[in-house]
């Protein structure tokens, strides 16, 4: 294992899913690490909603893999590690976790307010005071834009009634930040928190990742820079960026094949006419396993440990229209 | 030379040897390439070609940003001679795998072996030369796939070794 980052980005696994729940590791792993991913989160008022996702980002299986080849992140069995840490809860835990909900709960109506307010000034400074029933029109817009309105102690009621039963009910993980304002600006909103991380310290008990068979052509191309992302529209296993994919378009689309995996050509140019068809080119990796043992008899290795960054058992291809 | 590794149950050598003469007489005849040859070698799975296209096939973008840069410098166009390329002739029907196209790089240079192929290295010595370098040493392995199909139709994809980005067209 490399030398541990300072962060470790919690991954978790559900149902076969590797998900990232926490924006502050979604943010990291993109800068820091390369990782795109997809957001597949919806709101919960709209679950056929199929754009503008958000949290949580989903992760391949490969990327899940390279984060914890790297050391920079862990994969948490999490239905298991709620059931068994929510049981275990003593009363000083609880209480610290309702503190906390409730400082979430105060930074979210201090960061309403100053929307609330910059907003109003806003549309005092556009529309110039003129006479007393436009300002009584002001007053009543005010008083709309208070989203839900609900009672006094609601939230709070939900998050001690988590403990009550004796059975968890799933994890509150998964759910997306909403803020719920209530009319009273006086009682604080109710939060629904997009992670449980507060209340579900890292364990022990992880799980291995999985071995993709794309894995060494993901890890060589992230090694390189490239960013990664699902390949599907535009035909291949990945589209592959120079960078990040809000700044540039994709340069290839990718395949990665065994490396004595017989393709017939039809299938590669079939891939190479698409991709030239939409300004790509199209790639293909594969890794020399031949190479790879043999590079570990000569080192010595024979303890099964996978080295890392010794990629230059891959090898890569491109394939372009070649125009005549 | 050994049976081609695409196809180990079928060494048809007559197959392969029809199958580049099917490329040969397309390069020649409906793209008129010149100084079209046949190439054999003892680690090659089968006869390849090379020759000389009517115009430029295929210029890197990075060459293209380099060529630029050098007419702004000289204020006059740079001519665009053509170069050599391979060609890998190969039938539609036929499964190819990484092993068997690494094979055929490595035992290939990126010049073809011809004639005058090298004759525009002669001078990469000089302030404004960064795009010459692309047709001698900085050229990376290519290989033009020249794939038949049962109507003698010729389809002509670029394969490149590595890493290429692809062109701004």
């Amino acid at each position: 294992m490399m030398a541990t980052t300072e962060r470790q980005v919690r991954i978790s696994k559900i149902a076969g899913r590797y998900l990232v729940f926490d924006i502050e590791d979604v943010v990291y792993i993109r800068r820091q690490h390369g990782i795109c991913s997809v957001f597949t989160g919806t709101m919960p008022q709209n679950p056929t909603q199929n754009i503008f996702l958000g949290l949580p980002v989903e992760l391949y299986a490969e990327e899940a893999r390279l984060l914890v080849d790297k050391g920079a992140g862990y994969i948490a069995d999490d239905p298991a590690d709620h059931l068994s840490q929510l049981k275990t809860l003593d009363e000083t835990a609880r209480k610290a976790y309702i503190q906390s909900l409730k400082s979430q709960r105060r930074t979210a109506q201090q960061v309403f307010l100053e929307a609330k307010a910059q907003s109003h000034a806003k549309h005092l400074s556009k529309r110039k005071p003129s006479s007393g029933a436009k300002l009584g029109k002001e007053r009543k817009a005010a008083n709309n834009e208070s989203i839900v309105e609900e009672g006094a102690d609601g939230g709070a009621d939900a998050a001690e009634s988590l403990f009550g039963v004796t059975k968890p009910s799933p994890p509150p993980a998964a759910a997306v930040g909403t803020v719920v304002v209530t009319k009273d600006t006086t009682t604080i909103p109710a939060i629904t928190p997009t992670t449980s991380s507060v209340l579900i310290a890292p364990t022990k008990r992880n799980v291995p990742p999985e071995d993709p068979a794309s894995y060494p052509l993901y890890a060589y191309l992230n090694a390189r820079g490239y960013f990664i992302t699902p390949g599907l529209r535009f035909g291949g296993d990945y589209s592959v960026y120079p960078g990040d994919p809000f700044r540039f378009h994709a340069h290839y689309l990718a395949n990665s094949y065994g490396w004595d995996e017989k393709t017939l050509m039809l299938d590669l140019l079939t891939s190479g006419r698409l991709g030239t068809a939409v300004k790509k080119s199209f790639l293909f990796g594969a890794q020399n396993n031949n190479k790879k043992t043999n590079i570990e008899a000569e080192d010595g290795i024979s303890n099964g440990t996978k080295k890392k960054n010794n990629d230059d058992d891959v090898r890569i291809f491109c394939i372009e229209w070649a125009g005549m | 030379m050994s049976p081609p590794p695409s196809n180990p149950d079928n060494p048809g050598f007559d197959h392969l040897e029809a199958l580049a003469h099917v490329v040969l007489n397309n390069l020649q005849n409906q793209h008129d390439w010149t100084e079209t040859k046949v190439h054999t070698q003892p680690n090659l799975p089968r006869q390849i070609l090379f020759g000389l296209p009517p115009k430029r096939l295929y210029v890197h973008p990075d060459e293209q940003i380099a060529t630029i840069k050098a007419e702004k410098d000289r204020a006059e166009r740079i001519p665009q001679f053509p170069e050599w390329e391979w060609v890998l002739p190969l039938h539609l029907s036929e499964k190819w795998s990484p092993a068997d196209f690494a094979a055929v790089f490595d035992a290939l240079d990126a010049i073809p072996p011809a004639r005058d192929s090298l004759q525009d290295v002669q001078d990469v010595n000089g302030p404004d030369a960064a795009w010459k370098l692309w047709r001698g040493p900085k050229r990376g392995k290519r290989i033009l796939l020249a794939t038949v199909q049962d109507d003698s139709t010729v389809a002509y994809y670029w394969m490149h070794d590595g890493l290429v980005k692809p062109r701004q067209n």
